[in-house]
């Protein structure tokens, strides 16, 4: 036989798909853990991986300097219950940097049609990207965390390990990562440029600590000391350390103390919830048109 | 319908409205398997048609069935088994091609191997090569809407919607998706619903034809009857059309004259050849110069000026 004159080989016959089909929470797991991955820049180009990197890479360094002290003078350094207050413009600028990433191109691009298309629904979309965000945060505040603990275990302190604070610093570690994945989505999702999306993630957390610093220094020195630790609960990482004063029982790391009883709990619940409503808004509409 | 008598989609007094406006007046009409083809001008409520058939759109009334399945209730099993390209533009610039589409595979239920097999499967299949490697940010038109269709044909699907795959497609490009197209509804088994504002380039690959305008059905029929139904021949002639006019009405044609050009039309049943020599006796016998002698097909201005079937 002759071969064809043209080198390209298109005419394999077509073959149908006869295998698997499976339902609607396996594409709801593949697109989280797709999210995830990219939030770390596994799958993108070498430049998206420097900031995931580099960040992740200061957030452990208190923890390092930390087991180095411990093997030195034998004794605890950096406490666990106050490692998110202290890194919190790190964790604040990774939510900036991957917050945006996760939902703007989908807008921008207009791809969320094509996810709309499939089995997939606006609210399976929506809870894969802030599952993802969520996890995300999660592993850059905890993966420190647990490497502390192990320090402190290996380098065998005088007296018991730390291990209920570490663990109540983990459940801290896993309310935070849901309060910042909700506020950063629904900040992100509010435009679809993603440099946008980052300065308002980070204009937030700018606006909030300095409200926070300025009503809590003004309302100190007036005396107005009740009235002052209520005014922490605006700023997302003092709110939630109060949330774990008050569920896990650690030491406020704000050196004050906070509103006493349950309210934290409420505020955090009510933030969450109108985070999520803007977004899921945000996503019927864009769903629509 | 077709002969092998399916029915893929069925609507039944379809109706939706916008705040402002009407895009779909109690709409009713079926596609069987093959190519079915959507025609009508901007705005003619095609794009809102697919979307409803979609389950992605809820109608103001009537109902419409995909598959045998309820749009406005089974959306979700719709969508299961329909694949869809969107008009517009779809496509993330940094990701390749391939990561696009097996993602998007994934999307649709298949697992992560399979997806991958399937993903390169299609893009070889819409004739995407080397290239699917790169970012689809340095993409060509025509190699963006070759991926957009190979993301609707990932799956497997019973049936696609192409929401006007042939848009911004220089000529040999729109031949290349049109062939495409043919290949998906025979070769590939797949039945597809293409819209365009063209007839004259549907009528190359379609079965079936739908004309609709301003939402409202004008015309529903096999692609046969169609340019039958239209078949004209196009005269024009230096000097004289309207004594060439009088001649071949007085030989039994029936003509019409359009500024400077003279219609023959050939009834679906008549044998052309006829109306040609008739043409050519009638432009010797008279002396006249011709300057164009063609047939014409059904375009869709012919359609619009004929009552719906
Ligand atoms: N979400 C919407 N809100 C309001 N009006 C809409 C909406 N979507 C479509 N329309 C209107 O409905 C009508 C039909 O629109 P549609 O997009 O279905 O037309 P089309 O046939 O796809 O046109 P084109 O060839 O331009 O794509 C238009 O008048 C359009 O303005
Ligand atoms: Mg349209």
């Amino acid at each position: 036989m002759m071969p064809e004159p043209t080198g390209v080989i298109h005419d394999i016959g077509y073959r149908h798909y006869e295998g698997a089909r499976l339902g609607r929470g396996n594409a709801f797991m593949a697109l989280a853990l797709h999210s995830l991955r990219g939030a770390f820049g596994f799958g993108r180009t070498a430049r998206a991986k420097i900031m995931p990197l580099l960040l992740v890479t200061i957030m452990l360094l208190p923890a390092v300097v930390s087991i180095a002290v411990m093997a030195l003078v034998k004794q605890p350094a950096m406490r666990y219950h106050e490692y998110a207050v202290i890194m919190q413009a790190v964790l604040a600028i990774f939510l900036a940097a991957q917050a945006p990433y996760l939902v703007a191109p989908d807008l921008r691009f207009r791809v969320l049609p094509l996810y709309l298309s499939r089995p997939v629904g606006v609210l399976d979309y929506l809870g894969a990207k802030l599952a993802a965000m969520s996890v995300a945060m999660f592993l850059v505040l905890a993966l420190p965390l647990t490497l502390l603990f192990a320090g402190e275990l290996l380098v065998d302190l005088p007296g018991p390990p730390k291990t209920g604070e570490y663990f109540a610093s983990m459940g801290g570690a896993v309310i935070l990562a849901v309060l910042l994945a909700s506020l950063g989505l629904a900040l992100a999702s509010f435009t679809p440029r993603r440099g946008l999306g980052v300065a308002s993630v980070i204009a937030f957390y700018l606006f909030t600590s300095a409200v926070t610093a300025v009503f809590f220094g003004v309302l100190m020195s007036m005396g107005e000391d009740a009235a002052a630790k209520w005014s922490m609960m605006v700023s997302p990482f003092f709110l939630v350390d109060s949330v774990q004063v008050a569920l896990f029982g650690t030491d406020p790391s704000n050196g004050e103390g906070y509103p006493p009883g349950l309210w934290s709990c409420v505020i955090l619940l009510a933030v969450i919830a109108v985070a999520l409503s803007g977004l899921v808004l945000r996503y019927r509409k864009a769903a629509s048109s | 319908m077709t002969a092998s008598g399916i029915t893929c989609i069925a609507t039944e007094g379809l109706t939706k409205r916008f705040p402002r406006v009407t895009a779909l007046e109690d709409l009713t009409v079926t596609a069987g398997a093959g190519v079915t083809g959507l025609v009508g001008a901007n705005g003619a409520g095609k794009s809102t048609l697919i979307k409803i058939l979609l389950g992605l759109l809820p109608a103001t009334s009537g109902r419409a069935r995909v598959l045998d399945m309820d749009a406005a209730t089974q959306g979700a099993e719709i969508r299961r088994v329909v694949g869809y390209m969107p008009e517009h533009d779809c496509l993330p610039p940094d990701v390749s091609a391939t990561e696009f589409v097996v993602h998007m595979a994934q999307m649709s239920g298949l697992p992560r191997t399979a997806a991958r097999e399937r993903a390169a499967d299609t893009l070889r299949h819409v004739g995407l090569d080397e290239e699917r490697y790169r970012p689809i940010g340095g993409y060509s038109t025509g190699m963006r809407q070759k991926v957009k269709l190979a993301q609707a044909l990932v799956h497997d699907p019973r049936l696609v919607f192409l929401d006007e795959p042939t848009n911004g497609l220089d000529p040999r490009g729109r031949d290349e998706m049109l062939a495409l197209i043919r290949r998906i509804g025979g070769e590939f088994g797949i039945s597809v619903l293409v819209t365009s504002h063209l007839l004259g380039e549907l009528e190359r690959v379609c079965d079936h034809v739908v004309v609709i305008d301003a939402g409202r059905l004008l015309r529903s029929s096999s692609i046969g009857e169609f340019t039958q139904a239209t078949q004209a021949i196009a005269v024009e002639v230096e000097d004289g059309l309207q004594s060439l006019a009088d001649r071949l009405t007085g030989v039994g044609e029936a003509v019409a004259v359009q500024g400077r050009t003279l219609t023959v039309q050939v009834p679906a049943e008549a044998d052309p050849g006829r109306a040609y020599d008739a043409v050519r006796d009638a432009v010797c016998d008279l002396n006249l110069n011709l300057v164009r002698l063609e047939q014409r097909r059904g375009h869709i201005e012919d359609v619009f000026k004929e009552p719906a079937a």
